[in-house]
């Protein structure tokens, strides 16, 4: 009943006119940059951050009105995979399978109306499952000391790397650069670390920087060098013809796709290319010959979709919860967060209980936005698939230039940018996942001080960090998820690529 | 299929972890004496597991991703070249002339008609520039174009 109460709070948070307005704004730029292809969530979200910043936003608000632009880039996603057949990112490979053919034999509109609704489903239960779950985990995370603290982040960084991720020792690699990133700076004794004298970085390297160069400045020149945008054949939008009974039809597989993508989310690293998958293989084996799937089945379309955005909210509990994020696009947010002086983990939920319920609040109402936004104006997102990413991504990575400038007024920070992009066009080529960099980068400071605190407690004792039932668990855990992917991995990348082999680019 | 790439990449890293190991022996005792876990504990950690994974590199490498040495290797340079030179002339030439000219010069080199290319970067800039200016209240350097200053 406390958490009810809460969350009406929240919605007096959610509902205050500025903060509706920016979570509108972030759904529509969501789905926007959700749309394009090439560009996915933790892009759209990083080069908006710097943005939030300048504009000198209240920490709720612009928590809201990014967590508005993820909800918006997931919706967004599966425009590109059903027009285009190109998935704007990971978790929207599986909408190409019924997606596109649903649009080529001239459905396109029902395949667009119908991912919009599982999307919704989605969204909507998971986040009813965050409402839920959040409170208890949070609660339990107050049990937690700094040697559980510093186990819990070695977790993160295992699982993060994830079942996507190939080669675990890269994701130690890339974790390693980002905490070393992290050391640079006056440390808590008042030693300057790796400072060299400069004095920018004095105050050690802003992660905003290094997130925008990462992203947005590795993704133009990744985009330079694939060239995928010789224009795009976009299929003819229909009239839309969608009755009652359609709607119902997909309802039983969106119900399950949204459950399964929620528990796919919550598990940290497995994310919502694992959502999508299982939600659809799941859903074929169910149905068996009753369906059509990989032929333009409805039902083909909802799942993945369901699944997707299920895994999207559901990402959000640990993130909030315990202050480690479970996908890529949660560690950008978990970096504004930072960047706002509020250290995520269990004391959110009692220290900032007006932004973690405000932001929950605006995620359920920003669902309905989405849901209206996106079925009368699909046509407006339509039309803006057919710019070639030759002129956006100029103008996307200018925008990150202006972003990153008018937080500081230096260029200092620019060159700094442009040589973390380089940076990130090399390790992508050398398969070194960046989301690990940056989690590093973000959680380095907080895991030093765990492990400083252990320290003091056991007077030097280092087997104080496995010393609880709790700390062995999570180290376990981490261990599995260093060594999972190894085995899992392969496999489930294989009839990812089997299955949508036939159709992807 | 060459392994090139990752045993290069893991000799660097194994540099880098000694260099980055042997800089964080070099600090200076905190004021108050040593503790145990000082400025320099946790470097050390890093350095080690860094070293012992990149050692792992060269011992069981991935295969190489083909590198772009060709026409698109020159491609990625003058675009990085563009972002740097962008960064430079910000503040001297001003947002609106700067932006028209990267903007400009990325569009085109990836592949736009040259006057397409410029068009759109001057519209670009001189958009971004009226947002951040007046409706932002963010004001970016004019440069060149300062006489234009109302004010």
């Amino acid at each position: 009943m406390e958490t009810l109460g809460f969350l009406i709070d929240g919605f007096g948070v959610a509902l205050a006119p500025e903060n509706l307005m920016f979570a509108l704004l972030g759904a529509f730029l969501g789905t926007l940059i959700g749309a394009l292809p090439g560009l996915g969530p933790a892009n759209g979200v990083a080069i908006l951050i710097p943005l939030a910043f300048t504009l000198g936003l209240r920490a709720d608000t612009s928590l809201i009105m990014l967590t508005s632009v993820y909800a918006g880039a997931m919706y967004g996603g599966r425009i590109s995979s059903i027009l285009l057949n190109i998935p704007g990112d990971e978790p929207a490979m599986m909408t190409c399978l019924d997606g596109y053919p649903m649009a080529q034999k001239g459905k396109a509109a029902e395949a667009l109306a119908i991912s919009a609704i599982a999307s919704f489903i989605g969204s909507l239960i998971a986040t009813i499952g965050l409402i839920l779950l959040a409170p208890i985990l949070a609660d339990f995370a107050l049990t937690f000391g700094p040697a559980e603290y510093f186990a819990l982040f070695l977790l993160a960084f295992a699982t993060l790397g994830g079942i996507t991720g190939k080669n675990p020792v890269k994701t130690v690699i890339a974790a390693c650069l980002g905490l070393m990133i992290a050391t640079v700076g006056i440390d808590n004794t008042g030693v300057q670390r790796y400072t060299f004298g400069v004095l920018e970085l004095y105050e050690g390297v802003d992660f905003i920087i290094v997130i925008v160069g990462l992203f947005a400045i590795s993704e133009l020149l990744t985009f330079i060098e694939e060239r995928a945008g010789k224009g795009h054949k976009t299929i003819k939008v229909n009239g839309l013809k969608l009755s009652f009974k359609d709607i119902v039809a997909i309802l039983p597989t969106s119900l399950r796709g949204s459950v399964l993508g929620f528990i796919a989310g919550v598990l940290p690293g497995a994310g919502a290319s694992l959502g999508s998958f299982i939600s659809y293989t799941l859903e074929k084996k169910i149905l068996g010959d009753k369906g059509q799937f990989g032929t333009g089945d409805p039902r083909g379309v909802a799942a993945p979709e369901a699944g997707n955005n299920g895994a999207s909210s559901g990402a959000l509990v640990p993130m909030l919860t315990l202050g480690v994020p479970g996908s890529g696009t949660t560690a950008v947010l978990l970096a504004l967060l930072i960047s706002q002086n509020i250290t995520p983990g269990p004391l959110m939920f009692t220290q900032h209980a007006d932004i973690v319920w405000g932001v929950i609040a605006a995620l359920l109402i920003g669902n309905f936005l989405l849901l209206v936004l996106n079925i009368p104006l699909v046509g407006l997102f339509v039309r803006l698939l057919s710019v070639p990413p030759m002129f956006l991504l100029p103008i996307v990575t200018m925008v990150a230039f202006v972003g990153i400038y008018s937080i500081s007024n230096t260029t200092f920070d620019l060159y700094f940018m442009v040589a973390f992009g380089f940076a990130g066009y090399i390790l992508r080529k050398l398969e070194i996942p960046l989301v690990p960099v940056i989690l590093g980068l973000l959680l380095g400071p907080e895991m030093e001080k765990n492990l400083r605190h252990a320290m003091d407690i056991s007077d030097g004792d280092w087997t104080i960090l496995w010393s609880s039932g709790l700390a062995i668990g999570l180290w376990a855990f981490a261990i599995l998820g260093l060594v999972l992917p190894y085995i899992i991995g392969p496999i489930l990348r294989k009839r990812m690529q089997i299955k949508t082999g036939a159709t992807g680019d | 299929m060459s392994y090139f790439n990752d045993r290069f990449f893991g000799i660097l890293l194994i540099v880098l972890a000694v260099a980055y190991g042997w800089a964080a022996s070099q600090f200076p005792v905190p004021f108050g004496g040593s503790e145990v876990v000082g400025p320099e504990t946790f470097p050390h950690l890093l350095a080690v597991v860094l070293g012992v994974s990149s050692l792992y590199l060269l011992v069981r490498p991935d295969p190489d991703h083909s590198w772009p040495w060709s026409r698109t290797g020159i491609e990625l340079i003058i675009a990085l070249v563009v972002l740097a030179l962008y960064a430079a002339a910000l503040e001297p030439l001003g947002f609106i002339i700067s932006t028209t000219l990267a903007v400009g010069t990325l569009c085109w080199r990836m592949g736009a008609r040259p006057v397409k290319a410029y068009v759109t970067g001057a519209v670009a800039g001189v958009v971004v520039f009226l947002i951040f200016d007046f409706a932002l209240d963010l004001p970016l350097p004019l440069g060149l174009l300062s006489f234009l200053e109302v004010g």
